[in-house]
């Protein structure tokens, strides 16, 4: 026994091996992805080399290219934040749609409105009224979960379709958000001073990104450095030790099921602020469910999730650009998500089942030997 | 189906089990006849569970042999065994909740016109045999709506229907009442009345006594003897069960002058967690600078006590003071209680989490660890580093995920972040459960530094011997109450076994 | 709304609801086994794509409504593997599934009419009653002018109930899902029940795109499913997972769908909004038991462990 217990101890390589695998894995399941698409592609008379090129040159051979994929990236890397957050606490908030909706609609209300404020605090009083909106479309899972032990994925699931239809009320007459006598139901144009400013004149990029990215590094920080993430991590890792560790769970529960509302919210409002510039009837077009692609890719790492949201921001960038080049069909981005998504979880619960059945074998050895030898 | 007794109906021969690093069982015999109730006795481990999967094809043995009425046989699925005629009754119960109790006993039989399901027959039959064998029980009732003690009915109805010849019983008065427990026995006999085995594993000696006709104990993985209950004494019995070599030797007692009551029980009662009473009115004080171990037989109340005191359960009355502050809710204060609860893989740690996390699991948020608000994880490292050398926990750093620690390690990181904070009470549950010799060792020091710097401990184990070697008190509890208590000096093996087994005159015959 | 109005939109009500009723009748088999599947969303609008390309292919209505099937079959068995074999998080497989059924039809959408200058209706499941019963009166339009198809969305859940309630195969669906080693000591396969399970459930889902397409449409759009398939999961809370009343959420749901494309085109007071907000509302209302507590099988949602018993 103690020669076992040796040999456990030296085998381990410090945090090493969890890391190369922990990197690994995303990277294999996106070269099946491609070399499954590749098929696709030949069986559509295509080359796949050239399609692949076109798409790099699309993502990044200009400055408009990489301002685009920018854009693209900028809703799922907020989004995807908000699933890998939830996740790390241990929930799966499958309703960033609906908060993108919800988020969007706040902000572009603010942002309607003529407030007698100097522009850049109308601008800020927006941006959180996205991350509010979204938020609020939180609270009700929230205390589903935390106080009636609902799960929250049926729940912020079906709220998805309430959102997108509380959007559409909103713009639709006789909405006091609605454009007069407008052609398609949309908003009026959102006011100047609420607008994101754009980085790059002559792009759309606005600062949609940066406020990801800030968020991104706002997350890390707070769960790797403050009490208030380690409570979050042990929550999500395992609620009975946080609570005998004298953690409020319920409340862990809530904070962090709002705050990745939040940022689904966030997500929605720069598309309405940044990008469309007024609240559309059905704007988001399922941004919310590939949000949690980017999470589940980056296994809600949350550097991983910036990476993951750059890659598919690219991936749709780049699309348009092989569509002309060789003809494939801009989709084939959504079928090379969802094929990393599904690679990424057979190698991933591959690697989780035989890390349990470890862990079941060394609990049985225990059982077993309480007599001890 | 006659069955003559010189052919066993069962016969184990030198049923063999290893278990990575542990014998389960080791060359065990075990043998019952047609119309014999065959006891089965052992603590927690003994290997009791593993011989009857193995018997009903959950596992397979290393070496030996089984035969059935003397023929052998090999058992690779529960399916095989059921075909064999072999039944169980679990310790957790087989049945479907959402389904009739009707339902449950056909589920898996072979139907008259697969694949219709025709319950007629089957509800005729469910009458009769319930006439038969004196049972209430309707068959359209959901299952969800029968009383535990009707599950239990359903489960014996269950082999009934399959016509089981041998019966395997696994501790099945731990879900009964007194009266029904009365009934179990009577059916149980006229079970085996009918030409059945009935092979009954239990730990309480006077269910042995009633329904047994021979009782075979085991102990870490032996076969240590087959006797009759009827003429075995209770003490010779419990010696079997538990009186192996103490393989710890005692420790040596320092008094204190200065006697302060740390902890403080009055009046407590709780529920387990199937709202079943767990705790029963119990009164303990534990004074510092003593060690009180709590003795029994797992289930007795043991874990509830350890969760309300730590206030993870919530107790239905009667009152918990820890130097002199009481218990209202999740103890929060380290410098009052450290506590090493029973499973460190379910409520001591977070495997996910690196051994400096889980070393400051409960004290991440205070000062100096927490600046500003910001976790100093420098001074976490600095701090962790020391505690792991001075507590000899053997990892590779202070940053490796403790998931990949072994076990005795892990459970030293779980101590050492309870000792670390010096608190007035500890408070363990089998922290030595499943550790190697070296481990139990150093966790058993670990411990006498509490009470040698003047601290209190309460030291709850199944493990007799450990508790006999490590306590100044022994508390012996039994059903959620306080059985004994004794001075360490005056316990001996003998006495403590009976009173685990619910013996109350043990403690009249102390001095 | 006069009568004759109210007439359609009661057998629009009728017709929209047989899709739901026959995808909620196959995901009665999985969820009783245990697994959620969100797929089913995807699933569906899968077989809506194979249903038309099939038809297109053969030009045989009762050919394309099996090619449905098959393939909704075969993403079910990719919903099986991942949950069952591989024990991955039954949300997140499903959810990979809707991703990859979102893709794949989108890329598809252009090839599957490659050839043809316009897209063309392919043939509609026809209407068998009689003329004559047809024109009656009020029961006419509901029950009789309706595509055969409409019928088997009747039929199917009867079928399922009965075979759940009156066959030993349903016996043992309906305990596996609460409680698999139970299953497992009376000696049937609980991996094999719910492999069944879950590709019934992906069976029907195919067979329910079929009657989206090829009940009044006979086109494939993108995304024309629409959230279909959630409504069903949704339609099993409120139904508190019984067959007949899962049926009627189903109805619920259909006629609420219904009801919204009528307020599109005339006005109501009530904006058509709130009529497909009202099925996902109701959900939420009766998973917060608003209205009477809602149980499903014990263990969905988690994977199934042979060694701990």
């Amino acid at each position: 026994m103690s020669d076992n217990v040796k040999k456990r101890d030296i085998l381990v390589i410090p945090g090493l091996g969890g890391m190369v695998l922990s990197g690994a894995r995303p990277l294999l399941a996106i070269l099946l992805a491609f070399t499954v698409s590749a098929i696709m592609i030949i069986a559509q008379g295509a080359n796949p080399f050239e399609a692949y090129w076109a798409m790099l040159r699309g993502s990044f051979g200009s400055v408009a290219a990489l301002a685009n994929t920018c854009v693209r990236a900028a809703p799922l890397l907020l989004g995807g934040l908000g699933v890998a957050f939830g996740f790390k606490a241990g929930l799966l908030n499958v309703g960033v749609e609906g908060q993108i909706y919800v988020g969007g609609s706040a902000a572009a209300a603010v942002g309607l409105m003529p407030l007698p404020v100097p522009p850049w605090l109308h601008l800020i009083l927006a941006i959180f009224a996205g991350f509010l909106g979204g938020a609020a479309w939180g609270l009700i899972p929230a205390y589903l979960k935390a106080y009636r032990g609902i799960s929250e994925i049926v729940v912020t699931l079906m709220l998805n379709y309430v959102a997108i239809q509380f959007t559409s009320l909103l713009v639709h007459e006789p909405s006091p958000l609605a454009e007069q006598g407008a052609f398609f139901p949309q908003s009026p144009p959102i006011l100047p001073s609420a607008q994101l400013p754009i980085l790059i004149k002559g792009t759309s990029l606005h600062i949609g990104i940066i406020i990801g990215v800030v968020a991104a590094l706002i997350l890390y920080l707070l769960l790797q450095y403050t009490p208030f993430g380690m409570r979050t991590r042990m929550t999500g890792q395992n609620p009975e030790a946080a609570r005998y560790a004298g953690i409020n769970v319920r409340r862990q529960i809530v904070i962090v099921l709002l705050v990745s509302a939040g940022m689904g919210g966030l997500a929605g409002m720069g598309e309405v602020l940044g990008l469309k510039l007024r609240l559309y009837d059905y704007f988001s077009g399922g941004l919310g469910y590939d949000s949690i692609a980017v999470a589940l890719i980056a296994n809600s790492n949350i550097i991983g999730v910036v990476l993951s949201a750059f890659f598919f921001g690219a991936l749709r960038a780049g699309a348009g650009k092989m569509e002309t080049a060789v003809g494939i069909k801009t989709p084939i981005v959504q079928v090379i998500q969802a094929l990393a998504v599904l690679f990424v979880i057979m190698i991933g619960f591959a690697e989780y089942t035989r890390a349990a059945r470890k862990e079941k074998q060394q609990k049985q050895l225990e059982e077993v030997s309480v007599d001890g030898p | 189906m006659d069955h003559t007794s010189e052919v066993s109906a069962l016969k184990m021969v030198g049923i063999t089990k290893r278990f990575p690093g542990v014998l389960a069982n080791d060359q065990i015999n075990f043998e019952v006849k047609a119309g014999e109730v065959h006891g089965l006795l052992g603590e927690n481990g003994a290997g009791k569970t593993t011989l009857m999967k193995i018997l009903y094809g959950l596992h397979q043995p290393d070496e030996g042999e089984i035969h059935l009425n003397g023929e052998k046989v090999k058992i690779l699925s529960p399916r095989a065994a059921a075909d064999l005629g072999i039944g169980m009754v679990h310790q957790h119960f087989m049945l479907v909740e959402n389904l009739t109790a009707l339902e449950n006993v056909v589920l898996g039989l072979p139907a008259a016109h697969p694949p219709l399901l025709d319950l007629e027959p089957a509800r005729l039959r469910f009458k009769e045999l319930t006439r038969e064998y004196d049972l209430r029980l309707d068959p359209s009732t959901p299952v969800w709506q029968l009383p535990v003690g009707d599950q239990q009915w359903l489960e014996i109805l269950k082999l009934l229907f399959r016509d089981a010849r041998l019966v395997i019983l696994d501790e099945p008065t731990a879900v009964l009442a007194p009266k029904q427990a009365k009934q179990l026995f009577q059916t149980v006999r006229r079970l085996a009345a009918e030409g059945r085995a009935i092979v009954f594993i239990s730990h309480k000696l006077e269910e042995m006594k009633e329904v047994a006709e021979r009782v075979t104990v085991l102990r870490d993985g032996h076969v240590v003897g087959t006797v009759d209950p009827k003429v075995a004494k209770p003490s010779e019995l419990a010696q079997m069960m538990v009186g192996r070599d103490v393989f710890l030797s005692r420790r040596e007692r320092k008094t204190y002058p200065e006697k302060r009551d740390l902890l403080v029980i009055e009046g407590l009662s709780c529920l387990n967690d199937r709202k079943l009473p767990a705790l029963n009115n119990l009164n303990l004080t534990v004074k510092s600078g003593e060690i009180v171990g709590v003795a029994g037989v797992d289930g007795n109340g043991q874990r509830e006590l350890a969760e309300c005191i730590s206030g993870l359960r919530q107790f239905t009355s009667g009152s918990i003071l820890i130097n002199g502050i009481p218990v209202d809710g999740v103890v929060k204060d380290n410098s009052l209680l450290g506590y090493v609860p029973e499973d460190r893989h379910k409520t001591g740690l977070v495997l996910n989490f690196t051994v400096e996390e889980n070393l400051f699991l409960k004290t991440f948020a205070k000062f100096p660890y927490t600046k500003r608000g910001f976790i100093q994880w420098r001074e976490i490292r600095k701090k962790a580093e020391a505690i792991i050398r001075e507590f000899e926990i053997r990892t590779p750093g202070s940053s490796v995920t403790t998931y990949h620690l072994s076990g005795g390690n892990q459970q030293k990181v779980v101590v050492a972040r309870e000792l670390s904070s010096d608190p007035a009470l500890m408070l363990t549950s089998q922290p030595t459960r499943g550790l190697d010799l070296g481990a139990v060792e150093s966790v058993h020091k670990m411990l006498l530094s509490v009470r040698n710097r003047g601290g209190a401990v309460l030291f709850i184990s199944t493990e007799l011997p450990e508790v006999m070697a490590l306590s100044d008190r022994i508390i012996v509890m039994f059903k959620g109450q306080i059985m004994g208590d004794l001075v360490a000096e005056d316990a001996d093996v003998n006495r403590i076994g009976e009173l685990m087994l619910g013996h109350q005159e043990a403690m009249k015959t102390i001095p | 709304m006069d009568l004759n109005s109210i007439n359609e939109f009661l057998a629009a009500a009728i017709r929209m609801s047989a899709p739901l009723m026959i995808v909620g009748a196959g995901a009665l088999f999985t969820e009783r086994t245990g697994v959620f599947n969100i797929g089913l969303e995807g699933t569906m609008l899968v077989g809506c794509m194979a249903a038309v390309y099939f038809s297109l292919q053969t030009g045989n209505l009762w050919l394309a409504t099996l090619g449905a099937m098959f393939v909704g079959g075969l993403f079910g068995l990719v919903h099986a593997f991942l949950t069952i074999t591989r024990r991955a998080d039954q949300i997140v497989a499903g959810a990979a599934i809707n991703l990859f059924a979102l893709g794949i039809t989108n890329l598809l959408n252009g090839p599957l009419y490659a050839g043809y200058e316009y897209r063309p209706r392919v043939t509609l499941y026809p209407v068998i009653a009689p003329e004559a019963l047809q024109n009656l009166p009020i029961l006419g339009p509901i029950l009789f002018a309706q595509p055969v198809i409409v019928y088997f969305a009747f039929i199917i859940p009867i079928l399922a109930t009965w075979i759940l309630y009156r066959t030993t195969w349903g016996l043992a669906i309906r305990a596996v899902g609460d409680h698999p080693h139970a299953v497992a000591t009376a000696g049937l396969s609980v991996y094999a029940l719910k492999y069944i399970g879950v590709i019934t459930s992906g069976v029907f889902a195919g067979l329910g795109g079929a009657a989206l397409t090829l009940a009044d449409l006979g086109l494939f759009a993108p995304g024309m499913t629409n959230g279909r398939g959630f409504a069903v999961l949704a339609a099993f809370v409120v139904g508190k997972w019984n067959p007949i009343l899962v049926a009627a959420a189903c109805i619920l749901f259909g006629s609420a769908d219904a009801l919204q494309l009528r307020a599109q085109t005339i006005q109501l007071a009530i904006p058509y909004q709130v009529f497909v907000m009202l099925p996902y509302l109701l959900t939420i209302a009766a998973l917060a038991g608003l209205v009477g507590r809602t149980v499903g099988p014990k263990t969905v949602g988690k994977p199934y462990d042979p060694e701990s018993i």
